[in-house]
């Protein structure tokens, strides 16, 4: 009896040991090509929500609110053109990671771009749709937004995603985040 | 032959959904489009085909105690490498199908076709069976995405296909969809399969 457990657990021990070993192996030559990876996402999602700029610096981010996690300076010609935010505000299923880019001289979003998110597919999901990170372009950064149901009456509202009004208003919130920040930061002086 | 047989039971005598009811939690939460659900077919047949045949081989050295640890620990250590070179070498492929393969660990054909399957026989049968059981799984849950889809959006493949005068019924794209759908297609399979059961008999 004792044999035969000393030699179920040696092989479960095997087993374990060889899958964590080979785990480790393919984590160790995939983790930098992945990391690039991430980077070039997040390059190319700074190009889709600022368009104009030529480079993008992270700047420190000193405010306090929890939904901003970092502050990019969107640079043409070296002049300080645009501001592009990530947000994270919380969804129905967890952080909905968010980019949301701002003109400094028209004082307007120009673009967000929902990066990561773990929403309901097909209701809630749809916050990657082209035709919603539309709906908030060109919005003015003046005044904090509002997630509506039903058509929009006033530059301050925008349609929510039919039957995910929860991350409808989630992703407003982390764009009020941002604007926030941004009426008080980079408004025209 | 006997290697083609093995293949094509797992399409409709021994459906993974249908028949065996086996997997239908991933099949109620990728099933919102059609698009996701292929995504999610094509993910799971391969992770299914690779822990088939790795299991086969390793048929005869594991006692089987523990073979169910055992299966577990290698279909899960498949499914974070299959995930993490995806990731790394086809970022097109992962940003498609990479939110369902987390969801394969938990479904059950997987450990089902290892324990009922390629724990018992060779490599070869055992790619077929996966295959096969692959294969029915994707008719499967693309057949209820497309019931859920057409209904719940209006849309089929992302395509508008109703008319924009098309209302369309959101419980669909629901979890509670989910339910009705099945409900109905088991209903109906059951019903094909009794039938043929009472051909036989009559025959």
């Amino acid at each position: 009896m004792n044999q035969k457990v000393f030699k179920l657990t040696a092989f479960l021990l095997i087993v374990c040991g060889v899958s964590a070993f080979l785990i480790a192996y393919i984590n160790d030559i995939t983790i930098d090509r992945i990391a690039a990876q991430n980077a070039q996402a997040l390059q190319e999602g700074y190009t889709e929500v600022y368009p104009e700029a030529s480079e993008y610096s992270e700047t420190e981010y000193t405010g306090s609110d929890a939904a901003i996690t970092d502050v990019v300076s969107a640079k043409k010609d070296g002049q300080e053109v645009g501001v592009i935010y990530t947000v994270a505000p919380g969804g129905y299923g967890g952080a909905v990671l968010t980019l949301v880019g701002f003109d400094i001289e028209t004082q307007k979003i120009t673009g967000i771009k929902v990066l990561k998110q773990s929403e309901t597919p097909g209701l809630g999901g749809n916050c990657t749709q082209p035709w919603f990170a539309a709906r908030f372009a060109g919005k003015s950064a003046a005044q904090p937004l509002k997630a509506v149901k039903t058509e929009t009456s006033s530059d301050q509202e925008v349609q929510a995603i039919t039957a995910a009004t929860i991350t409808s208003t989630a992703v407003v919130t982390g764009i009020n985040a941002a604007q926030a920040d941004f009426a008080a930061n980079y408004a025209n002086r | 032959m006997r290697i083609g047989k093995e293949f094509t039971k797992g399409v409709i005598a021994e459906n993974p959904l249908f028949v065996q009811v086996l997997g239908t939690c991933p099949a109620l939460a990728v099933t919102t489009s059609v698009n996701n659900a292929l995504g999610m077919g094509v993910a799971f047949t391969a992770v299914l085909v690779c822990s088939n045949l790795v299991i086969s081989i390793l048929r005869k050295a594991v006692p089987s105690d523990i073979r169910i640890p055992s299966y577990i620990v290698v279909i899960a250590s498949f499914v974070t490498m299959i995930e993490m070179i995806m990731n790394a070498f086809s970022p097109a492929l992962y940003s498609a199908l990479g939110i369902f393969i987390p969801l394969i660990v938990v479904n059950c054909v997987i450990l089902g076709r290892a324990e009922a399957f390629a724990g018992k026989n060779a490599a070869l049968p055992s790619i077929a069976d996966g295959l096969g059981m692959g294969l029915g799984y994707t008719l499967a849950i693309v057949a209820v995405s497309s019931i859920r889809e057409i209904l719940g959006a209006g849309t089929f493949f992302g395509y508008h296909i109703l008319g924009s005068s098309y209302e369309p019924i959101l419980i669909m794209i629901l979890p509670a969809g989910a339910f009705i759908t099945m409900g109905f297609l088991f209903a109906g399979m059951n019903i094909i399969n009794r039938r043929q059961a009472a051909k036989k008999e009559v025959m």
